[in-house]
């Protein structure tokens, strides 16, 4: 899985690289490997400019239609809003009392799920809750049943058994809304009423609608079913009240029940039913709960990790293409080994190495430097997976500049970090430049190495990859796929650069030439 | 010398981008490392600010925020850095090989005898918070009815996704069902490792690889898998599953999620505290319970 959806989503700025170098028409070296500065080397073939500009464009168009249908998919999410619950009820006679007509009734349903009413009803459900589990807790070593809360004093409980639904109303309640429960057709809407908001609150668990059961209407503080004893409005804890399930001569009520709701009867003046936010008003609450705090993680933690990477590959190529060809070949693979190691075998090599399981580990904490699942960790972890990158391009570069211009230089008394500065760095420039763009990509991509070494704490290491996945498997799907378009759109954007600053600087390396061919 | 002027030019950009997203970090990473940080509430309390660090087993995720952030409204000098909600053999083995945090929830006993064989947990404080039940779970548009654990070996179940029993108490739990049910044997060796041998009725429909309770319930959800075995708190903090079956209790070991300040904690008496807060506080309760978790 991990593996998965990183090479999916990050790694395919890297890929495209190639893709684009052929078009230039850069012969593969003999390993087949592109060379890693292709990008931004002039042409050899000018006649093939036409082509590489007008094949891109019709690309990036795509590319852009892609992008702004990937945009539109949150917008999607949102479209389904059913506010509205179809609440159909059957309840059978037995003893006690008991709903006999069948209705189908429309209950419209809060969005929140805090409050419903059946259209043309005189009453209905405020500050609704579904309570999924009760409790056998004791209270100061009280034994009350298996209780659940109730929303307050005034307030009407519905305790659902295996085949029965006991429903309480407070007497108070009653006679402020001046209804009685032996009447039909108040037993009849309360149930509408239950069965809409249930069916929306449930939220997969059983539905009355489902189980269908027989409905016992109280509004006494005890009601008995069989062996189980029900008692409301039971004050375990000041201003705490509680619907109690009791079984004769046990300290486990909780066969008595499947779950509990529990709420406010109010007017109908009195129920206020918020809608479903769409279009913009959704799109502007999900920007408002969106947590941005990993955009702002990936963007600190790979700018810095850049900085090094800039630094040390910069070294690195440098330090290589001066020694001589043996040790050379060790050099350049112990310095391009991250890039080909699963990004997991760094993470796990970087967790042994600061971790607390070796010895090297204790001896680093023991000196005050834990890094383990802390930000700089993150760094680091960037910054090993991006390094291979920046090094392999700028190499590429160096050892394609003419060799004799730079012992032209030394000639004329140039010291080596003169010639460094003023002439390679200069002419390698374009490809510098294109090389530390990828390793951002790619260090803004990282995911294996950061998670396994800097783990994922919102706000200090969770990087949008991470919290890609996080949120994916949280059951946050929008925000999934939001990260996922900002993390295209980023991708997009870097290719689109290294794209057109190298034709830019072959046009105009090539300016003359080009023409002069015309 | 035009090129060299433009070469300058894109350097002293690139240096002033560097430059200002390492303003950037150095302004913002020093508020966001975790432990120690006196976070400044205007509190009248005059006790000390602390930040607490909780590893808590993954079906939490949904529950345990709200109860912190109620904890945080009665107790201001108490915040919470971002809690960690993972498998629970994930969390006791990031606490093993380093990680700091003050309070552990584990979802089974034996992850957290575990952390007690570890010593990253003060055995002491150890108390069972939870009861939950094991269900199997399906995608609220399928409706497929499972009667008993073998109607996983008939045809109209096309694949199941369980935890990595090793790391997923959820997965254990399931095993331990589905052993119940002569569908998979499995051996645990010297070093409490599980190795699960699948009965061939069910070996080519088990996915049992997920990486927590939570990643069970997203296959079913995106339909990557038909049914998985969740907890029942998980129907309700997921979206579009539903509970097809609710395994017997004495089909697996009774499900506890037991709690335990770390040996490791920088606050472990504001931890115990929070502990304490969570199984006896009645809004707690109320939270708790609507999320489909039992105080024990």
């Amino acid at each position: 899985m991990l593996p998965g959806i990183r090479s999916a989503f990050f790694e395919g700025g890297f890929r495209l690289k190639p893709f684009r170098t052929c078009r230039t028409g850069r012969p593969r070296t003999t390993d087949g490997r592109r060379p890693p500065s292709a990008c931004t080397v002039p042409a050899h073939s000018t006649s093939q400019h036409v082509h590489v500009d007008g094949l891109p464009r019709a690309g990036r168009i795509v590319c852009s239609l892609v992008l702004i249908a990937c945009l539109a998919m949150p917008l999607s999410a949102f479209a389904d809003d059913t506010t509205t619950a179809d609440a159909s009820s059957t309840a059978n006679a037995a003893d006690g009392i008991t709903a006999t007509t069948a209705d189908t009734a429309t209950v419209d349903v809060s969005d929140n799920l805090d409050s419903a009413i059946e259209q043309n009803a005189s009453f209905g459900i405020s500050d609704f809750t579904r309570l999924n589990k009760g409790t056998n807790k004791t209270y100061d070593d009280t034994y009350y049943g298996y209780r659940y809360a109730m929303v307050g004093v005034d307030a009407f409980a519905v305790i659902v058994a295996n085949g029965y639904a006991v429903v309480y109303v407070p007497p108070a309640t009653l006679d402020e809304l001046g209804i009685s429960l032996s009447d039909s057709a108040t037993q009849q809407t309360l149930i509408d009423t239950l069965v809409g908001i249930d069916s929306a609150a449930a939220h997969g668990g059983q539905t009355l609608a489902d189980l269908d059961p027989t409905y016992y209407f109280t509004s006494s503080p005890s009601y008995v079913v069989g062996d189980y004893t029900y008692a409301f409005n039971v004050e375990v804890e000041e201003g705490y009240y509680y619907a109690t399930v009791t079984l004769a001569g046990s300290d486990d009520g909780s066969g008595g029940g499947l779950y509990a709701e529990s709420g406010n009867l109010t007017t109908a003046s009195g129920t206020t039913i918020a809608t479903k936010a769409t279009g913009i008003g959704a799109l502007q609450e999900f920007f408002s709960t969106l947590d941005w705090r990993p955009l702002w993680v990936s963007l600190r933690t790979t700018g810095v990790a850049i900085v090094f990477v800039f630094i040390l590959g910069l070294l690195a190529a440098w330090a290589t293409i001066k020694v001589n060809s043996r040790l050379k070949d060790i050099l350049d693979t112990v310095f391009t080994i991250p890039m080909v190691l699963p990004p997991t075998v760094c993470g796990f090599l970087l967790l042994l190495l600061f971790g607390n399981s070796t010895g090297v580990g204790r001896w680093l904490i023991a000196h005050g430097i834990n890094l383990v699942f802390t930000w700089p960790a993150a760094v680091i972890a960037c910054t090993v997976v991006a390094f291979p990158l920046m090094y392999r391009t700028t190499r590429g570069a160096f050892e394609s500049l003419d060799e004799t211009m730079l012992d032209a230089a030394r000639t004329l008394g140039w010291s080596e970090g003169k010639v460094f500065t003023r002439l390679m760095l200069p002419m390698a420039w374009p490809s510098i430049a294109a090389g530390t763009v990828l390793a951002f990509a790619r260090a803004m991509g990282e995911f294996g190495a950061t998670l396994f070494f800097a783990g994922n704490y919102a706000g200090v290491t969770q990087t949008i990859p991470i919290a890609i996945y996080f949120d994916w498997m949280g059951g946050q799907t929008d925000a999934a796929i939001f990260w996922v378009v900002v993390v295209i759109l980023i991708s997009f954007l870097v290719i689109l650069f290294i794209n057109i600053y190298s034709s830019h600087t072959q046009r105009y390396r090539m300016g003359g030439n080009v023409e002069s061919d015309r | 010398m035009k090129q060299r002027t433009r070469s300058v030019l894109i350097t002293c950009v690139f240096a002033a981008a560097l430059a200002g997203v390492l303003a950037l970090a150095g302004c913002s990473s020093s508020s966001n490392q975790n432990d120690n940080s006196t976070n400044t509430n205007d509190a009248v309390s005059s006790e000390p600010a602390v930040q607490l660090q909780v590893f808590a087993a993954n079906s939490l995720e949904k529950a345990l925020p709200e109860v912190q952030a109620l904890y945080t409204q009665q107790h201001p000098n108490v915040t919470f850095a971002d809690t960690q909600f993972q498998a629970s053999g994930t969390l006791t083995s990031k606490l093993k090989s380093g990680a700091s945090a003050d309070l552990l929830i584990t979802a089974s006993s034996s992850s957290m005898d575990t952390a007690v064989s570890d010593g990253t947990v003060d055995q002491t404080t150890r108390t069972d918070m939870f009861n939950n039940d094991l269900v199997i779970c399906t995608s609220s548009t399928d409706d497929v009815t499972i009667t008993s654990l073998a109607d996983l070996a008939t045809d109209k179940v096309t694949s199941i996704a369980i935890g990595d029993p090793n790391t997923v108490p959820a997965g254990s739990y399931a095993v331990q069902a589905l052993q119940s049910a002569g569908l998979c044997t499995s051996t645990t060796d010297s070093s409490g490792k599980i190795s699960v041998t699948w009965d061939a009725s069910i070996a080519d429909k088990i996915n049992a690889g997920a990486d927590s309770v939570g990643t069970v319930a997203s296959y079913v959800q995106s339909g990557t898998c038909q049914v998985g075995f969740v907890y029942t708190s998980d129907i309700f903090r997921y979206d579009g599953i539903q509970v097809a079956y609710t395994t017997a209790a004495d089909s697996h070991k009774t499900i506890k999620y037991p709690g335990a300040v770390c040996t490791t904690a920088t606050n472990a008496a504001q931890a115990a505290d929070f502990m304490d807060f969570c199984l006896t506080d009645p809004d707690a309760a109320a939270i708790f319970q609507k999320y489909g978790f039992e105080l024990a």
